[in-house]
């Protein structure tokens, strides 16, 4: 891809301390190129999400063509191409988690977020107005014996009810 | 009742066992120094070949026999440990990383010193972000005491370990889909062979292993192969003349999940059967068991008729079902298997690959298929068509009966069989992933057709009770032929006789 398909607004560059992870990270492997995924992740977090310039900043660092980074940023649930909230939660609703009523509250989400769920191509539908919550359905966390489980960004929430999902979310910073 | 053998779990729930120094007091690391100072690698490499401990993470191949593979004469050679643990239904390895990280350090010590490797990445699903983060600080005092990095321990050996993250796609637990995503690729598995033994990560010979798996290797060579081997029932494999013995040694810790009081992790010899481990996990939670998925979602179901049956990896394969990755799922009377098998089926059609044909369109296919079973719309047609049979004259002939087919069973059987053919054995994919959506697809509908019949017929989920939802082993062909494997000593007795 080039840069006149690809509208690039504001150039993105790691910041120091990601910077310095990146260089002890590529000396890990024989190839660069195998630095995409830890490599994506940290540009992920400190940009948010993967936009057409943390794209073509990540294919400058690894020597490889955008087309090359955007074709695995794309493989991949975990990697975001739109802004999300600034929680993302994801609910489990594989068969254990299912077989525990993970219904129960990813429903009750719904309703308190008020939003949708968001979809792989449409993560808008299930952010909220405030941009504060993304809610996504995701596949087994392997936490089954504790189901029904969520995550909100890293952490991991067990055995939850309603009533806990309503505590979880008040105790969250704005 | 059968009772825990705590062994990798032994020290799981001891404070700060996640630190070097308490790690250290509680044998942490001898067995990796046993193992420099009494064995020579190709001895460690025979011990656990002898030791028959087998793969955990889905296959169950032998790990002995998977490292003999590897040619020696080829440098460099890498380490992948599997710790993508994707399979619904399994947690174990999750508890070693968050807990007990240097057990599986150890782990891989073993083997890089057993296979001469010096490179390790540990591939750990994305959303490990506590299991990678413990590991990174583990992996880190490791280094600082002088048991990675060059020159380990003065014996002139360099090992290093690095974990690697992935980002959320189950095929990436697939070893050569792991290794495409591990060199920064989408995770789309290779063509075999060759395998990752020959030619695996950056094209070099490659040993993928399971966490469970490293995890079993400070034991074997701390307390011996013949201490490993009393572990698990030693069957009798009759195919061979004369009949050679087919061993499950070892624990298995059995992740158990579903309808039962207790669910968690439980460490077990092999070879327990299914209404043993529901009542070490605290007993059934309703009145009956309506059926069992004994290895992960991959792993065909089990009925109530089957509950005796053992959980090894030779039970479970003439049962044909598989242990898999030990993910025991339970059900009661109240679940309806229509509407978990869409639950599965989902799973599947979103984590496809898409890289062969079969699968990227059989996947969704057999997904809409029970979606619309489940919402009342399953495709029915009563046909007309001369029944032939025994007529009420005693001949052959046209007994005037209509006959009713349910066709979207029979698609359901076609679709799933024709990503690959459980029957048979045979698969149009690159990977065993299309064998993981037909197996449980084609068994589901086999051994519980009443109900995805009544789904059809009353245009809605109908539950029925157990008895008359199960098909009977007798009239299906879904079921292993009733044979109960013998345990060798056993055998060995009656020819003795
Ligand atoms: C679709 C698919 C998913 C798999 N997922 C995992 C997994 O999450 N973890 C794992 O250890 N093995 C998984 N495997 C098995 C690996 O391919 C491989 O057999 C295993 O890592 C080898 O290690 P072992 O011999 O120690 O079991 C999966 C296999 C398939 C076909
Ligand atoms: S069988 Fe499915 S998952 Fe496996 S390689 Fe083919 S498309 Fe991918
Ligand atoms: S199904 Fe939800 S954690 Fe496994």
């Amino acid at each position: 891809m080039s840069d006149e398909i690809i509208q690039i607004e504001t150039p993105f560059q790691f910041n120091e301390e990601n910077k310095r992870e990146f260089d002890e990270l590529i000396g890990r492997y024989p190839v660069k190129e195998a630095a995409m995924l830890p490599t994506l992740h940290l540009a992920q977090r400190q940009a948010g999400y993967i936009s057409p310039a943390v794209m073509k900043y990540v294919a400058e660092l690894l020597e490889l063509s955008v087309m090359k980074v955007k074709d695995v940023v794309t493989f991949y649930p975990m990697f975001f191409e739109e802004p999300v909230g600034k929680y993302v939660i994801r609910v489990c609703h594989t068969l254990p988690c299912a077989l525990r009523d993970c219904k129960v509250v990813l429903e009750h989400l719904k309703a308190k977020l008020g939003t949708d769920i968001a979809s792989e191509t449409n993560l808008a539908k299930g952010t909220t107005d405030d941009g504060k919550f993304t809610l996504m359905k995701v596949e087994c966390l392997a936490s089954c014996d504790v189901a029904p489980v969520i995550m909100v960004n890293d952490d991991l929430y067990k055995n939850l009810t309603p009533e806990m999902v309503d505590e979880l979310l008040e105790q969250l910073p704005n | 009742m059968v009772q825990e053998r705590r062994i990798l779990y032994e020290h799981l729930d001891v404070p700060n066992i996640n630190t070097f120094d308490v790690y250290r007091q509680h044998e942490g690391y001898t067995r990796f120094e046993k193992a420099i100072a009494e064995y020579q690698p190709e001895e460690i490499a025979q011990m656990v070949w002898d030791a028959g401990l087998k793969g955990r993470g889905g296959a169950g191949f032998s790990t002995g026999e998977k490292w003999s593979f590897v040619p020696r004469d080829i440098e460099p050679r890498y380490l992948c440990c599997n710790a993508d643990e994707s399979e619904p239904g399994t947690f174990s390895n999750r508890y070693v990383l968050e807990k007990n990280p240097h057990l599986l350090i150890e782990g891989i010590l073993i083997c890089c010193y057993a296979m001469g490797i010096e490179t390790t990445y540990v591939y750990i699903r994305g959303e490990f972000t506590l299991g990678k983060k413990m590991l990174d600080a583990a992996i880190k005092e490791a280094y600082e005491q002088g048991y990675l990095g060059e020159n380990v321990r003065d014996t002139g050996l360099n090992i290093n370990i690095y974990s690697h993250p992935g980002a959320g796609a189950y095929i990436c637990g697939e070893e050569t889909g792991l290794i495409e995503s591990l060199e920064g690729k989408r995770g789309q598995p290779r063509n075999k062979p060759p395998f990752p033994a020959v030619q695996g990560v950056f094209m070099k010979p490659t040993v993928v292993q399971n966490v469970e798996t490293l995890c079993n290797l400070p034991f074997i060579v701390g307390n011996g192969v013949e201490w490993y081997t009393q572990m698990g029932p030693t069957y009798a494999d009759t195919r061979k003349d004369p009949p050679e013995p087919d061993r499950n040694t070892g624990t298995k810790l059995y992740c158990i999940s579903g309808d039962v009081n207790e669910p968690g992790v439980y460490e077990l010899d092999l070879g327990l059967t299914c209404t043993e481990l529901i009542e070490v996990a605290g007993g059934l939670r309703g009145e009956e068991v309506k059926a069992v998925i004994p290895g992960g979602s991959s792993a065909p179901i089990l009925t109530h008729y089957e509950l005796d049956t053992r959980l090894d990896f030779t039970s479970l394969t003439l049962a044909k079902s598989m242990l898999g990755s030990g993910g025991i799922i339970v059900m009661n009377e109240t679940r309806n298997i229509v509407d978990c098998l869409l639950n599965i089926m989902k799973f599947y059609a979103h984590e496809s690959c898409g890289q062969c044909t079969p699968c990227r369109w059989g996947t969704p296919w057999v997904r809409d298929i029970v979606q619309r079973i489940a919402d009342g719309e399953g495709r029915q047609t009563t046909i007309t068509r001369p029944k032939f049979g025994v007529t009420e004259s005693g001949r052959w002939g046209d007994t005037g009966e209509t006959e009713e087919i349910y066709e979207d069973l029979d698609l359901l059987e076609n679709v799933a069989n024709n990503i690959a053919n459980v029957d048979t054995m045979t698969w149009n994919t690159i990977c065993v992933f299309g064998i993981a959506v037909s197996w449980p697809a084609v068994s589901y509908m086999r051994k519980f057709r009443p109900e995805f019949e009544a789904a059809i017929r009353e245009g809605k989920l109908v539950t029925l009770p157990i008895a008359e939802a199960t098909v009977p082993p007798e009239e299906n062909y879904a079921y292993q032929q009733r044979f109960i494997p013998k345990e060798f000593s056993e055998l060995q007795e009656t020819t003795e006789d």
